[in-house]
């Protein structure tokens, strides 16, 4: 579905990927960890084609991705950043139907009605303006709407970042039932158990490689996937 | 108390269509950041436009459509192209640009039409009486247009999909990008309407205004004292604050020198300045 080969990524004279090479499949949940540092973002950013100068191959569902970030979005290829992902003076409501209006006048209602369902809380607060939800909410508010929109795969980054346990376990939950559906979601992501919920399997990053490739069944505890990542070997 | 009726509503009259204008303005600073010192300019084609089709027999209303078809369209599309490759350049060099695009306006304006004042008749003649006063039907006809252009936009912006999408684009262009918004698109939709707007306002006051190529400069000032007292890209508060403004300057000038008004209004807008600085943000909002 996603594969990327040998890319490259570079701001300005700063080499920061560094000819990496990884793939998603089809309702496949995949998990990119490492340090702070290391190229993640950076990574999800020049599959998106925003920012980074790329060099290398990336193809999406057979074809070549190319194009400006609303045209790979158009593919089907869903992003949620971290950070600054709401229209902070328009309503939960209006957040959503910005991107429901990307899709048919039929789907409209579907799409608000499934990003309700998978947070209710937004369907509580479809009147509030998105800047004003705690950043918890904002991030299931983004969150919702990148899956509402129905994308074939979604690339989530650091959706448990700051985030209470709680609120962990319903955005895990909410992407676990993505890759049911039959979504391929790449995540950037810390948490164990996000990744234990929502992955099968995981690539670990260091100063702009990916170093190894790993099942998410060899972890049984969160100490043990720390250690891989902390030393960022395969 | 006649007089200050009258008075009152030729402030309306001033105000809405610096409502048009302002409005343009603080759509094009919202979704873009640019400040656009020729959108007076514009106005003054739109105001010429109608001034040739009358004089060509071809009708009054057709010239407002003229006027907001093709300086809207060709303007927008234009300045579009013309600030494209400044878009991530310093500010400064963008409000360069639309202050020496402009100059350029006004002089080809100059060359092409002369700089005397041309008169358009109004379409309606009719008086009503306030008073002992007669005053024109037109006069009362523009507040009504700009009110209902103006209400129009805030429908557009809240309900329609390319107006949901410009408020998208301004207040979170990197994310409206991601979700598929079609980003340049929407920029252009934002350049069309702005001018569009100044356009459709220059048009319809150009009956009571003279027609010459400096008669956008008046306009542009106080549109910009507008749009920085209503919140930069505040499309509502712009129309609002253009109606008070209108209003204000027109009993002001019953009691105090025209000149007076203005040093009033400019001390505001410096203390307005002053307090939004601390809490400003650039967004089209409704």
């Amino acid at each position: 579905m996603l594969e990327l080969s040998d890319v490259h990524a570079y701001y300005g004279r700063s080499h920061v990927i560094q000819g990496i090479s990884l793939r998603v499949g089809r309702g496949e949940g995949v998990g990119l960890v490492g340090h702070n540092g290391v190229g993640k973002t950076t990574t999800l950013k020049s599959v998106m084609g925003m920012g980074p100068r790329t060099r290398g191959h990336i193809v999406f569902e057979d074809r070549d991705l190319r194009g400006p970030a609303h045209a790979r979005a158009r593919r089907g290829l869903g992003f949620v950043p971290d950070g600054e992902a709401v229209f902070p003076e328009m309503t939960v409501e209006e957040n959503i139907r910005a991107g429901a209006l990307l899709k048919p006048r039929a789907d409209h209602r579907r799409c608000l009605d499934t990003a309700y369902e998978l947070f209710p809380v937004l369907g509580e607060r479809r009147n509030q303006l998105g800047g004003t939800l705690s950043g918890g909410q904002q991030k299931m508010l983004s969150l919702a709407r990148g899956l509402a929109l129905e994308p074939r795969l979604i690339m989530v980054d650091e959706p448990s970042e700051g985030l209470m346990p709680i609120n962990v376990e319903l955005i895990a939950a909410a992407l676990r039932r993505a890759v049911e559906q039959g979504v391929g979601v790449l995540v950037v992501d810390a948490s164990f158990q996000l990744l234990k919920t929502v992955c099968s399997r995981m690539y670990v990053m260091k100063q702009g490689r990916i170093t190894g490739e790993h099942e998410l069944d060899e972890f049984a505890t969160a100490d043990r996937l720390v250690e891989t990542y902390l030393k960022g070997e395969g | 108390m006649e007089h200050i009726v009258v008075a009152a509503l030729n402030g309306l009259v001033v105000g809405a269509s610096l409502a048009l204008v302002a409005a343009g303005l603080a759509l094009l600073f919202g979704v873009l950041g640019i400040l656009n010192f020729a959108q007076g300019d514009f106005f003054m084609l739109g105001a010429y436009t109608v001034y040739f089709t009358v004089a060509a027999g071809l009708g009054f209303w057709l010239g407002v459509v003229a006027a907001a078809l093709v300086v809207g369209v060709a303007g927008g599309l234009f300045l579009m192209a013309m600030l494209w490759p400044l878009r991530d350049r310093a500010t400064a060099l963008v409000l360069l640009a639309t202050l020496g695009l402009s100059l350029i306006m006004e002089q080809l304006a100059t060359n092409r039409f002369g700089a005397d004042a041309k008169t358009v008749a109004p379409p309606i003649a009719a008086r009503i009486p306030i008073g002992g006063t007669q005053y024109p039907v037109y006069d009362l006809l523009v507040v009504v247009a700009a009110a209902l252009i103006l209400t129009g936009g805030y429908v557009f912006l809240k309900y329609v999909k390319y107006g949901v999408w410009l408020r998208a684009v301004a207040q979170n262009q990197r994310m409206a990008s991601l979700l598929g918004v079609p980003v340049t698109r929407v920029y252009a939709l934002a350049f069309i309407v702005s001018l569009g707007l100044a356009a459709v306002a220059g048009s319809l006051l150009a009956p009571l205004f003279s027609v010459y190529p400096t008669v956008g400069l008046d306009v542009n000032l106080d549109a910009f004292i507008v749009v920085i007292a209503g919140g930069l890209g505040n499309f509502r508060g712009a129309a609002v604050l253009a109606l008070v403004l209108g209003v204000v300057k027109q009993l002001g000038a019953m009691v105090v020198p025209g000149q007076a008004v203005d040093l009033v209004v400019f001390a505001l807008v410096i203390v307005l300045l002053i307090v939004r600085s601390q809490r400003q943000s650039v967004l089209v909002r409704l």
